[in-house]
């Protein structure tokens, strides 16, 4: 027996919506590319040009990284990335708790956290530090302050996305056998999210550990103070030499926590 | 034991999920509670510890108002409450073993909920729990690795950590297969009968109502329909529970 032919219904076409965002989003880029000037053969003809900069890259100093204040600064580096870590994640916890409805079951509170939780995502590292620079003077505590927050922020909003996703089940259970709101948290709720929420503080330690190099170019301590003292003078070799070994440390670090990292979800 | 007097509960004006209950169940009963899904049942269960508060009338269960209960009394009260779910509201990642204790987190101080350091005392009830239901040996296997049938039994074992004076058990074979849900209605009735905790279960299956109920109540739109022995509801009174005529999606086993 073969089975009658049977018609498609036509073809639904391409909606009208996805071809005006196509033709908008080619304009957009036509129309910026001719207001700020780009041109394809004024980049090359600077890439011929000799420039110092590029000679300190091929030249880089690695004497530098074994000067006493440059490792003191690379260490100061990685203590800021550290402690600004730990803090900052340890309190996004509670700041993500907080934000949720069972966490925090009163209405208006829980509206001022996660404002708070919103303007402060909103600012990124640099400014974080030049606010704190301006706040607190130019050493390693604004440069703290501003991983602080940045990671904070930035482990809250993963954490909260994850609370938002649990298993309500646990947490009905808890409070049907009597538990506190601690109890509740411990025994139903950190069980679920453990694992994400390690994975999370671990990332906003990568974040970090980049932030750290450039909170020193606005006065926030750690080896980006180093680079931006080389800079200034102009020694490009010394710059470059500090930048190429920062990238080996945020290449060795970034693997291994991205190794600890699958394991965990 | 358990009293409902007038109780009613309204979830928006004018859609009452209790309407006007009395009804009183002694120590020790093993009550089955039936009706359509929206008829009431889960707030009949959810108001005796108080996860449902009523909107007016009284209860009272183990000598406390629920009507009228601060919040430590009420957790207190709810200690000695243990409930058993649908869905099982086990944490999947945490150990059988945890997910037990969580059963005794009422009697202990926080912050040995917080560190998770249970003594002895506690686990050795936990362990007994495990026993009853025959789970023992899964004690640290995590939920997730178990069958819907050992995690139910689980459920269980965390209700009996609280060495509760009532179980309330939610449509608990809901999500089980009928060898299944007959072994776990088995575990209820004979933990019912050994240690004399009383018991409320709902069930939209009337064939394992009529097999396990000592007394079965029927709601209605929130109202009592219904209250007798298991063994005199035959189709007629199931029909007048449900108001409509019975089809075979009400029944457990095939052949009604």
């Amino acid at each position: 027996m073969t089975a009658s032919k049977v018609e498609l219904p036509k073809k639904p076409g391409i909606p009208g919506a996805i071809i005006f965002s196509l033709v908008f989003a080619f304009v957009l880029t036509v129309v910026t590319m001719i207001t700020v000037e780009f041109s394809l053969t004024e980049i090359l003809t600077n890439f011929g040009r000799r420039n110092l900069v590029a000679d300190g890259l091929f030249n880089p100093d690695f004497g530098q990284i074994l000067s006493e204040r440059s490792l003191s600064a690379f260490i100061e580096t990685l203590q800021l990335a550290v402690l600004g870590t730990v803090l900052g994640g340890g309190m996004s916890m509670f700041m993500a708790y907080w934000a949720t409805e069972f966490g925090n079951p009163i209405r208006w509170l829980r509206a001022i956290v996660r404002t708070f939780n919103n303007v402060v995502r909103s600012i990124p590292d640099l400014l974080w530090a030049l606010l704190f620079v301006t706040a607190v003077g130019i050493g390693i505590l604004p440069g703290l302050l501003a991983l602080f927050f940045f990671s904070m922020a930035v482990v809250t909003k993963l954490t909260s996305d994850t609370l938002d996703g649990i298993d309500m089940g646990p947490i009905e259970a808890a409070k049907a056998s009597g538990s506190g709101l601690i109890s509740m948290l411990r025994t139903a709720v950190i069980p679920q999210i453990l694992p994400s929420y390690t994975s999370f503080v671990l990332y906003g330690f990568e974040l970090n550990l980049r932030a750290s190099a450039v909170l020193g170019l606005v006065g926030a301590g750690g080896i980006g103070s180093r680079i931006e003292f080389f800079r200034s003078r102009g020694d490009w070799s010394e710059v470059w030499g500090l930048v190429l070994m920062f990238f080996l440390v945020v290449f060795l670090v970034e693997r291994f926590s991205v190794t600890i990292r699958r394991r965990l979800v | 034991m358990i009293s409902f007097k007038n109780a009613t509960v309204e979830y928006q004006p004018g859609v009452k999920a209790m309407d006007n209950l009395n009804l009183e169940i002694k120590e020790g009963e093993f009550v089955v509670v039936v009706g359509l899904s929206g008829a009431g049942k889960s707030t009949l269960i959810r108001t005796i510890n108080n996860l449902v508060p009523l909107t007016s009338g009284e209860l009272y269960v183990d000598g406390e108002a629920v009507h009228d209960l601060s919040r430590k009394k009420m957790r207190a009260l709810r200690s000695r409450i243990g409930m058993i779910f649908q869905g099982f509201n086990l944490v999947d990642r945490a150990t059988v073993l945890q997910n037990v204790l969580m059963g005794r987190v009422f009697k202990l101080p926080t912050w040995r909920t917080v560190f998770g350091a249970y003594p002895k005392k506690d686990q050795q009830v936990a362990a007994q729990a495990l026993n009853r239901v025959g789970m023992l040996d899964r004690a640290y296997s995590r939920a997730t690795d178990l069958s819907g049938g050992q995690r139910q039994r689980v459920g269980i074992a965390r209700a009996l950590a609280q060495e509760p004076k009532v179980i309330l058990a939610d449509e608990p074979v809901a999500s089980l297969d009928p060898p299944t849900s007959h072994a776990v209605m088995q575990h209820l009735q004979k933990i019912n009968q050994d240690l004399g905790i009383t018991t409320i279960v709902n069930l939209h299956f009337l064939d394992l109502a009529t097999a396990y109920g000592e007394r079965v109540i029927g709601l209605r739109e929130g109202k009592l329909v219904f209250d007798g022995p298991g063994s005199e509801c035959t189709e007629e009174v199931f029909e007048g529970i449900y108001g409509r005529s019975l089809t075979a999606e009400d029944t457990l086993s095939e052949e009604a």
